[in-house]
């Protein structure tokens, strides 16, 4: 598949920029995305997370299909969980529980979200706006 | 008889903590697990608490051998925000020392793979050529690791002695064609040690994610100066070596290869180095605005998501390293091997933890 086919079968408004095509998606449409992108062999790159001002998190995937990044945005209001896609991409189970340790967002569809960077006793949401004032 | 062996967090081989656990059955390893983070330095906490200069400073540090690609594709992530050209010259130089740092990186690797397979002579030649090109950063930067070389918009050094950068490098390249390419692709108890063993097939580098030399021995023909191409990269010609084989043989002969190929890429920028300025001017600031800058780097596919809302300070900065995604493969590549054969499946992934925990 190539990532034009990718994009069309994935569907919405994808919006091309400098860096790759981007597409926002509601929570419950992102494993779906992600098994298209797995049907295409598209490579997982990467997931970003990012606070906004009102608490809620803007949260994006990130495939990369022969140099072209395929983005896929969604927005979680606060204490909302994000949908896991560790089960059709493996590669993604690193970036999930890294988003937990930084952000303590939570994951549904995995049976645990264990530590990564920090200590199983530590807690979650290092990089919160709330913890700006941590030494 | 089943049982689970726990190693590390420090080890003998490698410099850098982690752990792995394996599950074993007999000799035969069933699964493994694995724990990082020893190195955690929160370097994107910092990144949001530190202005755009300083920022690129700590970014060079993320990791001790690739430290310019960090700060480079920073860079490129702010430049792609603020529009900033980079004029040509300056990206001609970045190649350069991108492209002397892979050869850095890799000769790093072949030397210590080398000795993981116990070959001691030639890791202490394979050391001597890297100190060659240690010499070449040096004459360029005046620094052995810490380059300081990138800036927004441009470069701060210029290549001033480009002669003497070729002739390392073509050292580099007779040295490896003559003696490690055949060593490595004929030599009997290299191919012995190495071939079949750590299998990583190209469904699973598509699973894991799995970038740079890790993914192309697999037969993942990605490779990112090649695919989208950045500074001028585009008007270079190299090969993208790729191997089917999927096991630490071809992932030492992918490398191998790639040296050959950033000797010939280092030749060609030096013969057509443009003339002209080294960056676009002072530049402290970028406007709001969201990027996504990528880049091959030694170990593979440097990701860097970086977005600013106008002050001098970026509001969220993304790294992902390629070691980060290609150590978790160290779980699939071990499964059914042999005990004795996990430190050379781990070595052949040129793991880097300081990266992996930024």
């Amino acid at each position: 598949m190539s990532a034009a086919e990718i994009r069309e079968q994935i569907g919405g408004s994808w919006e091309e920029r400098g860096d790759g095509w981007w597409l926002p998606l509601p929570p419950e449409q992102i494993r779906a995305a992600a098994r298209t992108m797995l049907a295409g062999e598209a490579r997982f790159v990467a997931q970003v997370a990012s606070p906004g001002s009102q608490g809620e998190f803007s949260l994006s995937w990130h495939w990369d299909l022969k140099g072209t990044l395929l983005s896929v945005t969604t927005t979680l209001a606060a204490g909302r969980p994000a949908p896991s896609i560790v089960d059709i991409y493996v590669g993604a189970d690193w970036a999930e529980r890294e988003t937990r340790d930084y952000y303590a967002v939570t994951f549904e569809g995995r049976d645990a979200t264990p530590t990564l960077m920090l200590r199983a006793e530590d807690a979650p949401g290092m990089m919160l706006p709330s913890e700006a004032g941590r030494p | 008889m089943s049982y689970r062996i726990p190693i590390g967090p420090y080890h003998l081989a490698l410099e850098e903590p982690y752990k792995i656990e394996l599950d074993c059955q007999g000799e035969r390893v069933t699964g493994a697990t694995l724990k990082v983070g020893f190195n955690f330095r929160g370097i994107e906490w910092l990144a949001e608490r530190k202005n755009i200069t300083k920022a690129i400073a700590l970014m060079e540090r993320v990791c001790g051998i690739c430290s310019n690609v960090h700060s480079m594709t920073f860079c490129m992530a702010l430049e792609q925000i603020g529009g900033v050209e980079v004029p040509p010259r300056a990206q001609y130089v970045r190649v350069v020392v991108a492209e002397l740092e892979r050869l850095h990186s890799h000769l790093l690797w072949a030397g210590i793979a080398a000795e993981l397979i116990g070959f001691q002579t030639l890791f202490m030649q394979i050391f001597r050529l890297r100190e060659c090109v240690m010499d070449a950063l040096e004459s360029i930067s005046g620094n052995r690791v810490n380059y300081s070389m990138n800036r927004i918009g441009g470069v701060n050094r210029d290549i001033e002695h480009p002669e003497a950068v070729r002739k390392a490098v073509n050292q580099v390249q007779d040295a490896v064609s003559r003696t490690l390419i055949p060593l490595f692709t004929t030599d009997q108890t290299v191919a012995a040690r190495c071939r079949g063993v750590g299998r990583f097939s190209l469904a699973e580098a598509i699973a894991y994610g799995a970038v740079g030399p890790v993914a192309r021995a697999s037969g993942l023909d990605t490779d990112m100066r090649r695919d989208h191409p950045y500074l001028a990269y585009n008007a270079l010609e190299f090969a993208v070596p790729t191997r089917p084989e999927g096991d630490v043989l071809a992932r030492i002969v992918v490398r191998a290869l790639e040296i050959l190929e950033s000797c010939r890429i280092i030749d060609q920028t030096l013969e057509r180095l443009p003339a002209g300025p080294l960056h676009a001017g002072d530049i402290y600031l970028v406007p709001p605005g969201e990027a996504v800058a990528r880049i091959e780097g030694p170990r593979g596919e440097v990701f860097y998501y970086v977005r600013s809302d106008g002050s001098d300070t970026p509001t969220r900065v993304k790294v992902r390293t390629p070691s980060f995604a290609n150590i978790p493969t160290v779980t699939a590549m071990v499964r059914g091997s042999d005990l004795a054969d996990v430190p050379l499946i781990q070595g052949a992934l040129d793991p880097c933890y300081s990266c992996t925990d930024r």
